[in-house]
């Protein structure tokens, strides 16, 4: 026989250990396939990149919109096939029937979508970047290019992505792109759920009927409420208005509030997503 | 060791259950008859928690399926029908997968595997349907899950298999265990179960141990035509007529499963007096 049962219903590390060896074993082979392959969709795009620009291809800005984009759509795909199984009735069964609790099977499927999704990423994007910036900077340097106005172009370096965005202050104090990243992967954890097909679409479309409706509220019920001649700004907490001499001028929440309350609610939204997912998870039937 | 009061489910606007009730008790096989699409799967997916009743109470050894709580998925096995397992090395599945089963036992396994010529390695996405579905009963059978629900177990074995799945499903049997076999190859299972329990549109239609049965009924081939007016079912074959008679006499016979269930379908009124009438032993 085996070692003894844990009494914990809700959550055991051992248990939890073992789902997600059982994971690691039916998925493996997926896996390790996707960091070649997502290095090799990167290595071929900044390969476009820099055979598509006469001047300065790869630098920070062009790394940053890479592997945000690239994580975004891969985070995305991946995060809505984390749950898949249980749109299927054999696959369903199989996880669910697993002897461990709901919360430790989300925990897992969060472990590999959210976690080392995004460690698996970020290794494929530098293996790819990383050459990739090399080769950029020695093309220059034999070409001697220069801008247009006859500054020469100089190395680029590698883009650190805890760096935050360039030239975005704001991302590089609190990472405002990633954390939108671990919502939208939020969204789509939570879609692999609650769709049983095309959950990538569908939460897709979801998503931006949400967006859309957010809009539509700010436009017209938030600005109804306020005095003729003011707007809301995005997200919610600017108003802004212009007086006869078109002077803008701007009422807001002080930045020592606005910044922690808008971290606050960016950074709770993702456990919002994950709480969601994991009543979904203890409610599903199949 | 199951208790169901009063389900009710339905899938959209298809009522399967409305208001069905069962007990089902440890140290019995019990074989789950009924036509297609009458909710036997639903019933065994209800038991293991994977459908929620939308009405009424489902318990299983004090607990509530739909919870599924990991003690609760230790104790009880459902084996469907259409069933999944991942593509990978069975030993490297089986070491994994067994390690969440506290009380499996390495031992019947082999001893299961054994009997029912499993193989020992391989990939399992490489397996034949029957040797897959062989290699989970087995599995099954060494988690000493005390509630097996088994789907439609004999689909896809062959011959020899079925006779193998017979034999070691009897060894596994305990006084801990309750086996519920949902299947339509009565034949199949006539000589292993010893409690019946048919289901039609919903509702139990019959429920009796294989005692109570020959205890009750005589199933016998007859040429007499007073004897084939008397009986509660008659079927003709070349060797005269298959009957099932009230048996007054306590006359012994091994009873034809197949025939009953036809018999329940079609006179189940009649079938069922008879074993609500106090027994005369």
């Amino acid at each position: 026989m085996n070692q003894a049962a844990d009494t914990n219903q809700f959550f055991s590390y051992s248990r939890w250990k073992r789902l997600i060896a059982l994971h690691w074993e039916g998925n493996k082979k997926r896996y390790l396939l996707a960091i070649p392959a997502i290095a090799a969709l990167i290595l071929t795009w900044e390969t476009f990149l820099l055979l598509m620009s006469n001047y300065n291809p790869l630098d920070d800005g062009l790394q940053a919109f890479t592997y945000y984009w690239g994580l975004g759509i891969v985070g995305c795909l991946y995060s809505s096939t984390i749950f898949a199984e249980l749109g299927n009735q054999r696959q369903g069964i199989a996880w669910l029937s697993a002897p461990a609790s709901a919360f430790e099977k989300l925990l897992c499927g969060l472990l590999f979508s959210t976690l080392l999704g995004f460690i698996v990423f970020t290794i494929a994007f530098y293996l790819a970047d990383i050459p990739m910036v090399e080769i950029g900077n020695s093309v220059m340097a034999r070409q001697h290019r220069v801008w247009p106005g006859g500054y020469p172009i100089g190395p680029n370096p590698i883009w650190r992505f805890w760096r935050g965005l360039p030239g975005d202050e704001m991302d590089q104090r609190i990472h405002t792109v990633l954390v939108l990243y671990f919502i939208l992967q939020g969204a789509f954890a939570l879609g692999s759920v609650y769709f049983k097909r095309l959950a990538f679409l569908k939460t897709l479309v979801t998503v931006l009927v949400f967006i859309l409706a957010f809009i539509a509220l700010q436009k017209e019920v938030v600005e109804n409420l306020l005095p003729q001649g003011w707007h809301v700004m995005p997200p919610i907490q600017d108003w802004i208005t212009r007086d006869d001499s078109l002077r803008v001028r701007t009422i807001r929440l002080s930045p020592w509030v606005g910044g922690p309350l808008g971290l606050l609610l960016l950074l709770g939204i993702p456990p919002v997503f994950w709480i969601a997912t994991y009543f979904r998870i203890k409610e599903k039937e199949v | 060791m199951v208790t169901i009061r009063n389900l009710h489910f339905a899938y959209r606007h298809k009522p399967v259950f409305t208001g069905l009730s069962l007990d089902l008790a440890p140290g019995h096989i019990y074989g789950l008859l009924g036509r297609n699409g009458t909710g036997k799967s639903t019933l065994l997916r209800s038991i293991g928690g994977f459908l929620f009743p939308q009405q009424g109470e489902i318990g299983v050894m004090g607990y509530s399926p739909r919870k599924r709580q990991p003690a609760f998925l230790q104790r009880v096995f459902l084996l469907p029908e259409d069933f999944y397992l991942p593509p990978m090395l069975l030993q490297r599945w089986l070491k994994i997968n067994s390690a969440l089963y506290p009380r499996f036992s390495g031992e019947q396994f082999k001893k299961a595997a054994a009997g029912f010529d499993v193989p020992k390695d391989g990939r399992l996405d490489q397996l034949s349907y029957g040797q897959r579905k062989k290699l989970l009963i087995c599995f099954a059978l060494a988690t000493n899950a005390n509630v097996l629900l088994l789907d439609e177990p004999t689909n896809g074995l062959d011959i020899v298999s079925k006779g193998q799945f017979r034999k070691v499903l009897a060894g596994a049997m305990d006084e801990d265990r309750c086996i519920v076999i949902s299947t339509h190859q009565i034949k199949d299972l006539e000589n292993l179960i010893d409690r019946v329990t048919m289901i039609d549109e919903g509702r139990i239609i019959f429920d009796q141990t294989i005692d109570m049965i020959t205890e009750r009924l005589v199933f016998r081939i007859s040429y007499d035509p007073e004897e084939t007016e008397r009986a509660i079912y008659s079927e003709e074959s070349f060797r005269g007529s298959a009957l099932i008679l009230p048996n007054t006499e306590g006359e012994a016979s091994r009873p034809d499963l197949e025939m009953l269930y036809k018999a329940v379908m079609l006179h189940g009124g009649q079938v069922n007096k008879l074993f609500s009438q106090k027994s005369k032993r």
